[in-house]
């Protein structure tokens, strides 16, 4: 799943025939006085600024500005621009023109089993999360697509009348399209508005893509958000370049504050090591997961930006018995890291615990032990030795 | 018995290098259960009407390639599974090629990253066949001692060690394919083992579920329990809870959920499998999976670790109450093996095969190469030059720093005579005529003899044979007179005493001027006195010289045209490579350049 910033998002809902405010993203406030010399629009509307990152509660940031003239939003721009919050510098910010309405609505369509939810409400904004109720669906069959009267039957089920029966089905035909075509697994307009034309715009949209369907979509030149309220750290991001490059994928998610660093194997056992942590009352540094037997260099890669965590006290190097992923390989990769870190002096005082099986696990688990003789503090486990329990013991040690 | 994968089960693979894997890791299980491979053909355009080979026991088999499904289910008409291998970009059209085959009834994606909407259609056009699509990111299918689809169960040794020989009483469901693998060598240690182990794969939308595999189990009278290890995300485990919720069951359910460390991590947060995403308001969390299938009546342990355990139990149970019997376990001694490798059998010390060659200078078996066991890197580093490498090589030794200057400047000297010799004429010609460095080269080597550069050898024969056997000149010169002809490394074609070679004026300077006994040089110095004498040109020439001075330095005889050819190889690449920088053209020789000497015209007379 990957998160979509307000520009972009906007842009695809334009793409599929929907009416969304004139908005642009701009990197300075230069760009926007460029700009207000050829959009009528900028001149004359009263206008948003908001900056364009992943972030949350933008609003208690001082981040989202509303009801400027052109120089006010050049100055609210130049104040965004260039201010970090946590890890994150704002580089961009959006400019959009403010639409006067009366009532807000709220059309979405979200991915199911079957196929989607299409899901209307003749509420918008904050009142629509009190009144889940009033949010009335449509379930289509993935291949379909859904009738005209199917929609219309919706927004009048959902409480609308008279033209705007036609026109919700409308919008809601094309967010649909939009959805389909464009391998979204949740498109959100909240609010939906009428202008003073009487015609439905989106005025603010959560739009998720399928970033595994990127290859089929030339046009998805924008990059992806982090989905979790912050940016990704330098570390993530340069995992998630090698991750993009191999065979097999390594991962990481850093966790500020904790102590327990996560260095397991497979996407499912990783989650089950990381349940044993928080069982035990440990404080998980991170989340980090290798598998479908990627290069050594790029476990390396990872490994070593495990090390790096800061204040870390153990490094659970866990995994299930492998099918296919080298465990004297991919331990290679990390025992490399490993010297590297203790040469470093990173690994001072940091006790790892080991325990993997799967193809060539004798060697591999011999050269982890072997690594006791160089004086790392290492407990090495086989197959015999429940998945978890080496998070027990490294939590139960003092 | 088992399910989805059975006795059988006759697959094609789509896919190339990593459905090969896949085909011999299925190989393996077969022969650990003595079964002929039921891997019957691959579907892969770009290798289409090639073969692969899988090795299955001590056999290597030949399976063909097709450029589509419908080929391969025409030839091979006992196929009725499909794993697939390939893309995510083209994995879709695949697996819809498969299923829209009618032979084929079960297809198995292990492809990683295929878009949802895919993954749905697939699922949905599956089901409307009546058919099963199992993944995408599917790890396979395990049924012990029947079949196996895809590299669940890992290496030889891992498969023995869960007892997948012989089929147990578990069934096995789970998303991850680690866990999968972790599952089966549970159930083979505190139970039974398993009758088939399936994963799913971790995607949102897999194209089936728990409950698919829960409906198949329950009508298998083998299968007496059933794991499923579930994570958070999706609602799949939730379904599972209220299929076995719904009736009285005749098999257990057992069960784990992962993701109980998501309720205190940041929001949001992606895990290792892209079906793992928390949800709204609890749904789909591992908490609220975890009530839903204890309130159904499943055996939920709170932990992983207590899994083991939890299942022990559970066999203990069925032992008790006549459900089971317990399955002898197999000695050591009557385990599957695999057969050993030839280089296996030799490294245990059982085995003896008679070498095809043998080679006493050079040993690549290691890191780098060894040239007369001494390390290539080592002897850079220690200041070693290509004269050292040619004394390790051709005369296995060490020469001396002396000895390697001499070398290198008999190198330096006959490395190229111009474009008109012989050689370079040859490579030359081949290098207009469009032919490739090797060859072009090649042929002016081949020029090489009797005539040109190839008398070094014969001329360290002769003054080896000469000082050998006390040979005074007058004595020598009769003797190639009455035996051999023209003594070699005598005479040439434009030098003479007036107009001396000053290749051979160099080098027996240099030669002379050092501390050495030189008794083959000086041997042939008093030679080309006597000739020179006679007539003008018959002077020692540039292969007679190298000839003598390599023999005082000790190189075997055999071994001299060598320093020839190497050095001037050096000069033909250079004029194959000269002619190429010019871009030069075909050449042919001018008619005039050729005496036309072969009969006139004239009527050919009448065949008899």
């Amino acid at each position: 799943m990957a998160k979509v910033l307000e520009g972009p998002g906007m842009g695809l809902l334009r793409k599929w025939g929907l009416q969304t405010p004139n908005y642009a993203v701009v990197g300075s406030s230069e760009e926007l006085e460029q700009l207000a010399q050829a959009n009528e629009w900028l001149n004359t509307s009263s206008l948003v600024v908001k900056a364009h990152e992943a972030l949350g509660s933008r609003f208690k940031l001082g981040l989202v500005k509303v009801g400027l003239d052109l120089n006010g939003a050049k100055a609210a721009a130049q104040e965004m621009l260039g201010r970090t919050v946590g890890t994150l510098t704002i580089r961009e910010v959006i400019v959009s023109e403010a639409v006067d309405h009366g009532e807000e609505y709220y059309v979405a369509v979200k991915s199911t089993r079957d196929g989607a939810d299409v899901m209307v409400a003749n509420c918008g904004g904050v009142e629509v999360e009190s009144n889940w109720d009033r949010v009335k669906r449509c379930s289509v069959v993935v291949g379909d697509a859904p009738t005209d009267a199917a929609l219309e039957a919706l927004a009048k089920e959902a409480g609308f009348t008279g033209d705007l029966i036609a026109k919700v089905a409308d919008f809601a035909r094309k967010l649909f399209l939009c959805f389909d075509n464009e391998d979204a697994q949740y498109l959100e307009i909240n609010p939906v508005v009428r202008n003073a034309a009487g015609e439905l715009v989106a005025l603010d949209a959560v739009t998720l893509l399928d970033g595994d369907a990127k290859f089929r979509h030339p046009d998805w030149t924008f990059p992806f958000a982090a989905e979790f309220g912050r940016a990704y750290t330098e570390n993530e991001e340069e995992v998630m370049a090698v991750d993009s490059k191999v065979k097999g994928s390594v991962k990481l998610i850093e966790i500020p504050g904790g102590d327990t660093a996560m260095l397991p194997a497979g996407g499912g056992a990783s989650v089950y090591y990381s349940d044993a942590v928080v069982a035990r009352g440990g404080k998980l540094a991170n989340y980090a997961e290798y598998s479908g037997d990627p290069p050594d260099w790029a476990v390396e890669v990872l490994t070593d930006k495990v090390c790096s965590l800061p204040g870390i006290k153990n490094i659970i190097v866990g995994g299930a018995i492998a099918n296919f992923t080298d465990v004297k390989k991919t331990f290679g990769g990390i025992i490399n890291a490993f010297r590297k870190a203790k040469a470093e002096g990173k690994l001072d005082g940091v006790r790892i615990w080991v325990r993997r099986g799967g193809p060539n696990e004798k060697q591999g688990l011999a050269a982890m032990n072997a690594l006791k003789e160089e004086g790392f503090q290492i407990e090495v486990f086989d197959r015999r030795t429940p998945l978890t329990d080496i998070v027990d013991m490294a939590l139960a040690k003092k | 018995m088992s399910i989805l994968a059975t006795k059988e089960t006759h697959v094609v693979i789509q896919g190339g290098v990593a459905g090969v894997n896949a085909a011999r890791r299925m190989g393996e299980f077969r022969h650990m259960i003595q079964q002929p491979l039921n891997v019957s053909a691959f579907v892969y355009p770009p290798d289409a009407g090639k073969t692969n080979e899988v090795i299955c026991g001590n056999r290597l088999l030949t399976i063909p390639v097709y450029k589509t499904v419908a080929e391969a289910t025409a030839n091979h008409p006992e196929i009725n599974t499909s794993l697939v291998y390939v893309g995510a970009d083209r994995a879709y059209a695949g697996a819809k090629e498969a299923l829209d085959d009618s032979g084929i009834q079960v297809v198995s994606m292990i492809t990683e990253g295929l878009p949802e909407k895919d993954s749905k259609l697939l699922g949905a056009y599956a089901r409307k066949l009546g058919k099963v699509f199992n993944g995408p990111s599917s790890i396979g299918v395990m049924s012990a001692g029947e079949c196996r689809l895809g590299v669940i169960g890992g290496a030889f040794d891992n498969l023995v060690a869960c007892k997948l020989y012989r089929p147990g009483s578990f069934g096995v469901i789970t998303k991850s394919g680690g866990l999968s693998n972790e599952i089966i060598w549970i159930c083979s240690q505190f139970a039974d083992g398993i009758t088939t182990a399936i994963g799913i794969g971790g995607d949102a939308y897999p194209g089936t579920d728990y409950v698919t595999y829960l409906e198949m189990f329950e009508n298998d009278p083998q299968t007496k329990a059933v794991v499923i290890v579930g994570e958070m995300g999706g609602d799949l485990e939730e379904r599972a809870a209220e299929w076995y919720g719904a009736k009285k069951r005749r098999v257990k359910l057992l069960s784990v959920v992962s993701g109980f460390c998501q309720e205190s991590l940041p929001k949001g947060m992606k895990f290792g499998h892209a079906g793992a995403k928390e949800g709204l308001q609890g749904e789909g969390s591992a908490r609220a999976k975890a009530e839903a299938l204890k309130k159904a009546g499943a055996l939920v342990p709170e932990t992983f670790g207590a899994l083991g355990p939890a299942i022990k139990e559970t066999y203990e149970e069925l032992v008790k109450s006549g459900e089971v019997k317990p399955i002898p376990e197999l000695s050591e001694a009557e385990q599957p093996k695999l057969p050993r490798t030839v280089e296996q059998g030799m490294k245990d010390g059982d085995i003896l095969v008679a070498p095809l060659i043998k080679s006493t200078i050079s040993d690549d078996r290691g890191d780098e190469p060894l040239y007369e066991g001494y390390p290539a890197s080592e002897l850079i580093n220690k200041g070693y030059d290509i004269p050292h490498i040619i004394g390790l090589l051709w005369d296995k030794r060490l020469v001396s720093k002396q000895e390697a200057e001499i070398i290198r400047r008999i190198i330096i000297l006959s490395a190229d005579h111009g474009p008109c010799v012989s050689g370079a004429l040859t490579t030359i010609i081949g290098a207009c005529a469009g032919i490739g460095l090797s060859q072009a080269v090649a042929a002016g080597l081949i020029m090489i003899g009797p005539r040109f550069g190839g008398a070094v050898t014969d001329a360290g024969r002769y003054f080896s044979y000469a000082i050998d056997n006390n040979m005074s000149v007058d004595e020598f010169l009769a003797h190639m007179k009455k035996n051999v002809g023209p003594v070699p490394g005598i005479g040439h074609r434009v030098k003479s005493l007036r107009n001396p070679d000053k290749r051979v004026k160099e080098l027996v300077g240099y030669v002379k001027s050092l501390d050495l006994a030189t008794p083959h040089l000086d041997f042939a110095l008093e030679v080309e006195k006597i000739t020179a004498a006679k007539k003008d040109n018959l002077i020692l020439n540039v292969d007679g010289t190298m000839a003598a001075v390599l023999v005082d330095l000790g190189f075997p005889v055999d071994s001299l045209n060598g320093f020839f050819v190497l050095s001037r190889t050096i000069g033909l690449i250079g004029h194959w490579a000269d002619q190429k920088r010019q871009g030069s053209r075909l050449i042919r020789l001018f008619n005039y350049l050729v005496n036309y000497a072969a009969p006139a015209r004239r009527e050919v007379p009448p065949l008899q």
